[in-house]
């Protein structure tokens, strides 16, 4: 389209917008609390239009026709039924992808990926889409050949097969699986520009499987018994230790994943899981589950998976993630659409329990305007929260905080880095911000970036 | 209790003398109601504060009400839950010093009610449980096979009679080890070194993470041989041409490396000595980071949810200002381009340390 046809459409929707306002100021005089609407629209006219600031995307924009075509889709048939008997998503959605950092990990066996947190909505997390965390490889296991035995300080030791499991009563829970590394690129200073970076080490999915609590007092633990050592049937043999406490309160073991079978990369056939906790606690393709008098102390609860505090001291057993939120629209991977209104969307969860609310801030902390929840609010699971915001225009420092059912407030990053120093690797939870860059801002107008405080 | 935990003491002393009360050793709990205390610090009625207050029990003015006035701040919060007694403790007690650098525990604390409640319902008062006789029972015995679990008392570690001189060892460790980690534990190809003298503080909060290895970070000897029976070489895990032996001999040339003592005097390993699980169970109680480890302290911050207003510590940097932020690293021109530094070979590669 032509220059002029821009300048056309412009003054086109200057002429319908004071159209309408003119029609609307005529009915206002006959409409009670009328004066409110007026005085706001007067005040517009004031200010005079600015096709530039105009909320409609399109506005000032060429007229778009060329998609109102009909095209194949609407004039030639679609591909007909099990041409994909497993669906995948439209080519179209192909950049919607786990991604990774080459120079995270020396190999890819030993490494990870993250969730694009910034293209999902809801709360659930499609299997393909479920991040990644290997410390050996995927093995793939033939579920006939795989057992589970549960030994050690028990009565009886048992053997499972993967269809004696099944026919134990089962239970089905949508919750959190997140790395407690989850953030840990920010603990001195912001590096990446996306959710995917910041956030994407977690995931949220339905599972489905046997109460650990059930298959334990199947085989009665004796009562010397204090901790489980679970450990992997894969090349790590990942094991770590869980007290009783955590194995009797709410974990169990599960053989699905959002109603079909876990997928290879989360622990095919069968993975512990155990809401609330670290993932790496939650061992993939479990194989035993060996009783035990005291905790094993093996690499991935000493050396790995501890915090290291500004005064040399670690911490160590660092079990619950805590409450933890963030805004995913608009967030880096989006650029604004101009001054007006939008629906700051996030997601909001807590390895305690229930998330009891969520505050957006716009401006760095000083007032919260508490969001509403859109979705389930469930135990343990991503919780989806919605404010409305209307923006000036102007820069914008976008922060959420949490608040859970222990009563728990999420707090500020400098705030934690003040007592937990840079160097803990583990459980970054503290808030990120998004700095919304002003509309008029040349090249960089209506950016979003992830800065630190 | 505390006497392995040697920075928490020395932190503990400057605090005292500084004037300002160790944690929970004040006496001002004016806000505690029930009148009977723990150790005469906490609030013995902790379960039914919780209670009343909708099990929020990590609700601020909860934790106030359980262990005084100056619980919920920051480091004060932190050092009180060094005492097993403090409801809010992950610590158990005799957890450090049973045996001398012994296995250590920790547990829920007694204050997470909502997890002890669901204990009690799926297991210590369930008493209608009835098993369903699904699966099969197994002996121990036919469990050898899978038996590699080695704890941190050294309970499964391989009889006496096996391993090497920690100069064989050393050339078992060359041959599957040193292309990766160094043939002297430096580190090589992004893999991570195993020895390394790096100071676990830092300067300050900019400063590059400190390497951690074994001999600087790792609080147990055994679980180098566990670790690395169980999971190495990388490519061929738990090789059977390595065996225990092999096994116990890369341990000890890995600990030598490490210059981990064995006793008092500070003795080292020789060249010659043979290292099997009773040297192995020595340097156990020696290596020298062991006492600096502490159970969860979380959560370390209380704050009260500010609506309006909120005060200047919560906001921006922490003194009120919302322009002094951090930024990615730009490029000359402005660009934002991350991870400049491990791209330029200036940073070791790894998320805030070396390699996951």
């Amino acid at each position: 389209m032509t220059d002029q046809n821009v300048e056309k459409v412009a003054l086109q929707t200057e002429e319908s917008r004071n159209q309408s306002r003119r029609t609307f100021l005529k009915g206002s005089a006959a409409v009670a609390g009328g004066v409110l609407f007026t005085k706001a629209a007067s005040a517009d006219a004031q200010m005079g239009f600015d096709p530039k600031k105009a909320v409609a995307p399109y506005a000032g924009k060429a007229e778009i026709t060329d998609v109102l075509q009909d095209q194949a889709a609407r004039k030639s048939l679609g591909f007909g039924v099990r041409k994909y008997p497993y669906g995948m998503p439209s080519p179209f959605e192909k950049e919607v992808q786990r991604r990774t950092l080459e120079w995270l990990t020396p190999d890819s066996m030993a490494s990870i990926t993250m969730t694009p947190i910034q293209s999902l909505h809801g709360i659930i997390t499609p299997n393909g889409l479920h991040f990644e965390r290997f410390h050996g490889g995927v093995p793939t296991i033939n579920p006939d050949d795989h057992r589970l035995v549960i030994h050690g300080l028990v009565e009886r030791p048992l053997i499972f097969t993967m269809d004696d499991l099944k026919r134990f009563p089962s239970v089905s829970k949508i919750v959190t699986v997140e790395c407690p590394a989850n953030g840990a690129l920010e603990w001195k200073g912001v590096q990446l520009n996306s959710v995917q970076w910041t956030h994407g080490m977690m995931s949220c999915v339905e599972y489905t499987g046997v109460r650990l609590s059930d298959l334990l007092k199947e085989a009665g633990i004796k009562p010397e018994g204090k901790w489980l050592i679970p450990e992997g049937a894969d090349a790590s043999g990942m094991a770590r230790s869980l007290p009783l406490e955590i194995a009797m309160d709410d974990c169990f073991i599960a053989y699905a994943q959002n109603g079909e079978a876990l997928r290879r990369e989360q622990g095919y056939p069968i993975r512990l899981v155990v809401p609330g906790c670290e993932a790496n606690m939650w061992v993939k393709y479990l194989r035993r589950i060996m009783v035990h008098d005291v905790p094993m102390q093996h690499r991935e609860e000493t050396s790995k998976y501890t915090e290291l505090m500004p005064d040399g001291t670690a911490q160590r057993f660092s079990w619950y993630m805590e409450a933890n939120s963030v805004i995913t629209y608009p967030s880096p991977d989006f650029k604004m659409q101009g001054p007006g209104k939008y629906y700051v969307r996030g997601l909001a969860w807590s390895g305690r329990g229930k998330v009891a609310h969520v505050d957006v801030t716009f401006d760095g902390g000083k007032n919260w305007k508490e969001a509403h929840f859109t979705s389930a609010v469930l135990d343990k699971a991503w919780t989806r929260f919605e404010v409305e915001w209307d923006w000036d225009g102007s820069e914008t420092f976008l922060m959420s905080r949490t608040t859970d059912e222990t009563g728990y407030v999420q707090p500020p990053m400098p705030q934690m880095r003040s007592l937990e120093g840079t160097n803990n690797v583990y459980h970054r939870t503290a808030m990120v911000t998004w700095r919304v860059h002003a509309w008029e801002d040349g090249k960089n107008g209506g950016m979003i970036e992830n800065v630190q405080y | 209790m505390f006497s392995t935990k040697k920075t928490f003491v020395a932190a503990a002393i400057a605090t005292l003398f500084t004037g300002s009360a160790f944690a929970m050793s004040g006496s001002s709990d004016g806000a505690a109601t029930g009148g009977d205390k723990i150790d005469g610090k906490y609030a013995a009625n902790f379960e039914q504060i919780i209670k009343d207050a909708d099990g929020k029990y990590l609700d601020r003015a909860v934790i106030e009400a359980i262990l005084g006035a100056d619980a919920a701040h920051g480091r004060d919060g932190l050092m009180g839950k060094l005492d097993p007694a403090n409801p809010y403790s992950f610590e158990v007690e005799d957890s450090i010093d049973g045996g001398n650098h012994g296995n250590a525990q920790c547990k829920i604390p007694l204050a997470f009610t909502e997890v002890h409640d669901n204990v009690k319902a799926n297991y210590t008062h369930d008493s209608d449980f009835v098993a369903r006789g699904f699966g099969t029972p197994i002996s121990e015995a036919s469990l050898e096979i899978w038996d590699i679990v080695v704890d941190g008392d050294g309970k499964g570690l391989p009889d006496p009679s096996v391993g090497m001189t920690v100069e064989e060892g050393g050339k078992v460790y060359v041959q599957f080890c040193g292309m990766c980690h160094g043939d002297f534990g430096e580190g090589a190809k992004g893999y991570l070194p195993l020895a390394v003298e790096e100071d676990l503080v830092t300067s300050d909060f900019s400063a590059p993470a400190p390497m951690k290895a074994v001999g600087n970070y790792w609080p147990y000897a055994v679980t180098l041989f566990d670790y690395i029976r169980r999971t190495m070489p990388f490519w061929t895990p738990n090789a059977p041409y390595i065996g225990d032996a092999g096994y116990m001999g890369m341990t000890g040339y890995i600990l030598q490396s490490n210059y981990i003592p064995m006793d008092d005097e500070g003795t080292e390993l020789e060249d010659e000595t043979f290292f099997n699980a009773e040297v192995l169970m020595k340097m156990n109680k020696y290596m020298k980071n062991q006492g600096n480890f502490f159970c969860d302290h979380r959560p370390v911050i209380h704050n009260a949810r500010c609506m309006t207003n909120c005060d200047d510590s919560l906001v921006g940097d922490g003194k009120g200002d919302i322009n002094n932020f951090k930024q990615a690293r730009l490029l000359p021109d402005g660009t934002p381009q991350y991870n400049v530094p491990q791209r330029m070979h200036e940073d070791k590669p790894g998320v805030g340390h070396s390699g996951m």
